[in-house]
């Protein structure tokens, strides 16, 4: 990491303030790249779903037309200095929060679900802004905390109702895979700050003791049959391939088939007869898998690992504690977004709708996935910054 | 979410208790995290491996052997149906044959061998093999539709020879009334991309993408104008999914049914109209051109909505030749235009009670003032003339409505002035449309100072009042409109809101400028309406009769000026219909209700180009109105829910 690094200037001298020139020296580049090759790669995908479907032809180019402007959010955010980031940690979480408010006030339903507000012509979702902005205030929180506290259980507690609230509010829309997305990466902060591993223990072990019991006295019939459906997926075939397990039996069919090479671009025949719902949001990986075999699920995979531990790496290599805290809170909520569309395609685990970052079609998780990255740049960029520990958070 | 491994609970239990350096904590948890995930990354790794390289040729067998896709299955449409549950807008299956480009292999030679067992010329065949090449590969091409029974037996049975072919049954939306509801139904027709833009706004883009593949299918059709279009979503439905098991070419091998699954059938909209009355009013119109519009005056439903000549909607449910299309452009009598609701015509005559009411609202004149008729009326330097060349002599307001005079007229309305006229008109509804559940609808022309302002840029001249006082000018209304006054002058002069819809969606009739009359002064039009019809020497005497033993009907006539007459003309007298060419003829128009001493029943009809209205409209409407009370039309509606459409009535839209 012999880069260019920028150090935060003491207040008042502006002059030593570096130009965009030596931030942009200082970016990685290499990790740019794969981002970039990874979004290309889920261009080519997509080409091959709508290619001899003329309603959605243009899928493609607008997936690559998002990615362009995500593209640039990105190289902005990322030469935001990390004080000013922690400067806006708080109002961006309030905003965020007041928003979640609206909505579950005068939203809008969509697909069942109210998640958008509209406000004239633009549609917006605020859980989407909330999820960089839980990471921000928590990353903000503990870099305040230790500074006066420094451990305990209870410095744990105001970050737990910090991430709860809005989780609580996004349940309620509901929208169950953002929830997940928030609980994710607020949890993997509150982890890296030092939660106790007795807590830890003690949480996993009641989760796994309970489950038999809720399985026997707290479900109904019919959802005790589908979790049976499920864990019998998991082993063997469905017995419900006409049910409930449709979706996850036709995505197996097509990534089984695929074998270790694939049928070759455009070859799927299952991914071309349309067998799978949601193929070019969700479902994605079904395609690849089945036209590019092992080797290009195993490819991107490990593609995305690099990134992943690139990004990880940052956040262990920053000085300070909030670029740390917010660096590995946005890497572990990409890597969350990833094992749960990869665990759901495979039938590892339920459906609850979470894309395939960069992959996938759809424009705003494209967009919360690259913001994620712009902040993971700047911890980098900025990684010598000092940032002031005072404060209210 | 991460599941840690004994071995690290163990070992950072103990030193948690102590005070670590913040970064150095950060950095073990933070390989912790990574460790974790790196384990979860091989476990999906693991996931594929089990199940590409160990199950891979299972599901390769699955994938080539048997499968099961799930298409979609378009919902019946919601049928329309008259006030008495005739049905105006139905369905029946016809024999489709399409191609589907993937499993057909060679097109052109199936289509070849097609061509030996149906009709199928070389040029059709090349413009299926174009639309074929042009959509995607798996998706059905239509080759012939309608077949005839023989057609249809012949294929099925050769259908098994012909690889990509499917011969099916298929809906298709019919109007068994043809050209009788043409302007009220519209008609459907396959979505185009315009119609899909419409239909998914607002969806997320897969729902979109779901909208657009139902209504690319065969069945499929959207709603392109009238109640066909106004109604839409209530006659849609909700579309199905059935599970189809297909073998590796995607051919259908076997059909699994599953209830939950089912579309969900569109649900019926139940007009106000009598359709034999419609059917009666069309034939009465015979040959000439026009619009008649019949009124409930108690409930404001709408009997009859007659626009004629019209098109026949069947044309257009597949689709019609341009050269079909230019036909019924080009006609002068204008087939494709609804005269009853989005036509405008200059009242005439028929206007005069909306003048008279507007008079004794400004109280400008006693009902029993007299004012002479010399057949002529100066006002400033100029002369406008009475209908009458001799003159009335003089008039009060009951025999000014029954004589028609126009000099009467010319006197109140220069009295009152043209706001006054404008507000009492737009009071009776003139000026307004409603939503009663159609496209389009004109609100036709009140004019006044505030109005000739803003659309001319110039004041309101005085003279300009005169021609609005006998129905000319500016002003123009829509028949619907004229229905209406007549309905509420039978009524007494209270509000009434025109309904087209009698069971269907909720439709917001949207802004309403009518208020209630003054009754004593509807009793005086109501008066000389009857005089027109029922005295001796009344402009429509001769139709005042319906021929049912005593039953009579009140109205009046009314005569619009197409053309511009000139000065010189005026000084030299009226010219006759009969020598100028069709197009500048007036129009005929009678408004009217019966029975004129308990009204039953409004009417306004407009025969364009037809001449005077005491002798062409008159008649029309006395029939009109005598098959109405024949038939009894605005008796409750019964309407049997048909066994066809199983599904509505659920309340779900």
């Amino acid at each position: 990491m012999g880069g260019a690094s920028y150090t935060a200037p003491r207040s008042g001298t502006a002059f030593s303030r570096p130009g965009i020139s030596a931030k942009l020296a200082a970016v990685p580049w290499t990790l740019v790249l794969l981002i970039a090759g990874v979004a290309l790669a889920g261009t080519g995908m997509l080409f091959s779903i709508t290619y001899d479907k003329p309603a959605e032809a243009g899928l493609p180019i607008a997936h690559l037309i998002r990615f362009g402007i995500a593209f640039v959010v990105m190289m902005v955010l990322a030469m935001v200095p990390l004080s000013v980031w922690s400067r806006l940690a708080l109002p961006a979480y309030l905003v965020s929060l007041i928003l979640l408010f609206a909505v579950e006030l005068a939203g809008s339903v969509r697909g069942g679900a109210q998640r958008w507000l509209e406000i004239g012509p633009l549609a917006i979702q605020p859980s989407e802004f909330m999820k960089l902005a839980l990471v921000l205030v928590l990353a903000r929180y503990y870099h305040l905390a230790q500074a006066r506290e420094g451990g305990g259980f209870m410095v744990h507690i105001p970050a737990a109702v910090l991430m709860l609230l809005p989780a609580a509010l996004i349940f309620l829309q509901p929208d169950f895979g953002t929830t997940l997305t928030l609980l994710a990466a607020g949890g993997i902060i509150i982890f890296l700050a030092g939660l106790d591993w007795r807590f830890i223990a003690t949480g996993i072990a009641v989760g796994v003791l309970s489950a038999p019991l809720i399985y026997n006295y707290a479900l109904e019939d019919y959802q005790r049959g589908r979790v049976d459906i499920f864990l019998e997926q998991i082993v063997g075939h469905s017995s419900d391939a006409l049910g409930d397990g449709y979706q996850i039996e036709q995505a197996k069919i097509a990534i089984g088939s695929g074998g270790l090479r694939g049928k070759g671009y455009l070859n799927g025949t299952q991914s071309q007869l349309d067998y799978i719902p949601e193929q070019h949001t969700d479902f994605v990986l079904t395609v690849i898998a089945e036209e590019l075999g092992f080797f290009g699920v195993t490819g991107l995979l490990l593609a995305w690992g690099v990134i992943l531990g690139w990004g990880l790496y940052i956040a262990m290599k920053c000085s300070s504690a909030f670029g740390r805290y917010a660096a590995s809170g946005a890497v572990g909520m990409v890597a969350f977004y990833i094992v749960f569309n990869v665990g759901m395609v495979v039938g590892l685990l339920p459906v609850v709708g979470v894309p395939m970052p960069l992959v996938s079609y759809g424009g705003t998780a494209m967009l919360t996935v690259m913001s994620a990255f712009g902040l993971v740049l700047s911890v980098h960029i900025h990684r010598r910054e000092t940032i002031s520990r005072t404060g209210l958070l | 979410m991460a599941r840690k491994t004994s071995k690290n609970f163990f070992k950072s239990a103990r030193p948690a208790k102590q005070m670590l350096d913040p970064e150095f904590q950060f950095t073990r948890r933070a390989l912790v995290a990574g460790g974790t995930a790196g384990a979860l990354w091989l476990g999906l790794i693991g996931r594929f491996y089990q199940l590409q390289i160990l199950n891979g040729d299972e599901y390769r067998r699955f994938a080539e052997e048997n499968r099961i896709r799930l298409d979609l299955a378009p919902p019946q449409r919601g049928q329309i149906l008259d006030r008495f549950g005739r049905p105006l807008a139905s369905h029946r299956s016809a024999g489709r044959i399409s191609i589907i480009r993937e499993q057909a292999g060679d097109v052109e030679s199936v289509l070849q061998s097609i061509s030996k067992l149906i009709d199928l010329p070389e040029e059709r065949q090349q413009r299926i093999l174009r639309d074929a090449m042009r959509q995607a590969s798996f998706l059905p091409t239509l080759v012939a539709r309608e077949l005839t029974y023989e057609d249809f037996a012949r294929m099925k049975l050769h259908a098994a020879q012909l690889p990509g072919v499917e011969v099916e049954m298929g809906l298709t939306r019919s109007y068994p009334r043809g050209r009788d509801f043409a302007h009220v139904l519209g008609y459907v027709a396959k979505a185009s991309q315009r119609d899909l833009t419409r239909l998914t706004d607002g969806m997320t883009a897969s729902e979109a993408t779901q909208a657009s593949r139902l209504y690319r299918h065969p069945d499929m059709r959207t709603g392109r104008s009238g109640i066909e279009y106004v109604c839409d979503s209530w006659l849609t439905g909700r579309p199905g999914q059935k599970r189809v098991v297909t073998n590796a070419a995607g051919r259908i091998i076997e059909q699994l049914d599953s209830a939950d699954l089912a579309p969900q059938a569109g649900q019926d909209v139940v007009i106000t109209i009598d359709a034999e009355l419609q059917r009666a009013v069309i034939e009465r119109f015979g040959e000439e051109s026009g619009a008649a519009v019949v009124m409930d005056v108690e409930t404001g439903a709408i009997l009859a909505l007659v626009s004629t000549p019209a098109f026949d909607p069947n044309d257009f449910v597949n689709g019609i030749s341009q050269a079909d299309y230019d036909v019924l452009r080009g006609n002068d009598r204008s087939p494709l235009y609804h005269k009853a609701f989005d036509g405008m015509y200059p009242p005439g005559s028929t206007f005069k009670m909306v003048v008279a009411t507007a008079a004794l609202e400004a109280g400008v004149i006693d009902p029993r003032e007299r004012v002479y008729c010399s057949g002529r009326y100066r006002f400033g330097n100029r002369t406008w003339a009475c209908w009458k060349h001799g003159g009335h002599g003089s008039m009060d307001m009951r025999n000014a409505i029954k004589n028609s005079c126009d000099t009467y007229f010319y006197e109140v309305s220069q009295r009152m002035g043209i706001d006054k006229l404008a507000e009492t008109a737009r009071k009776f509804g003139f000026g307004n449309t409603w939503n009663i559940g159609l496209t389009g609808g004109a609100h036709g022309v009140v004019p006044d100072d505030a109005w000739k302002r803003e659309t001319r840029g110039e004041p309101w001249y005085e003279g300009e009042t005169l021609n609005v006082g006998i129905g000319q000018g500016y002003l123009s209304v829509t028949p619907l409109q004229l229905a209406l006054m007549c309905a509420r002058i039978a009524r007494g002069g209270g509000v009434i809101t025109p309904n087209l819809i009698h069971s269907g969606p909720q439709i917001d009739p949207g802004e309403d400028t009518q208020q209630p009359l003054e009754p004593e002064f509807i009793q005086r039009m109501q008066d000389g309406m009857f005089a027109v019809t029922g005295e001796w020497g009344g402009t429509a005497r001769r139709s005042g009769d319906l021929g049912l033993g005593g039953v009579f009907m009140a109205g009046k006539t009314g005569t619009a000026q197409v053309r511009h007459i000139t000065q010189a003309e005026r000084n030299r007298g009226v010219i006759s219909n009969d020598n100028l060419a069709r197009h500048l003829r007036d129009h005929a128009l009678f408004v009217g209700y019966a029975p004129h001493d308990a009204p039953k029943y409004a009417v306004a009809v407009v025969v364009e180009h037809g001449g005077g209205g005491s002798a062409v409209a008159a008649p029309v409407a006395r029939d009109i109105l005598a098959e109405a009370i024949r038939r009894d039309s605005r008796r409750e509606p019964t309407v049997h829910q048909t066994a066809s459409t199983g599904g509505t009535g659920q309340g779900a839209l």
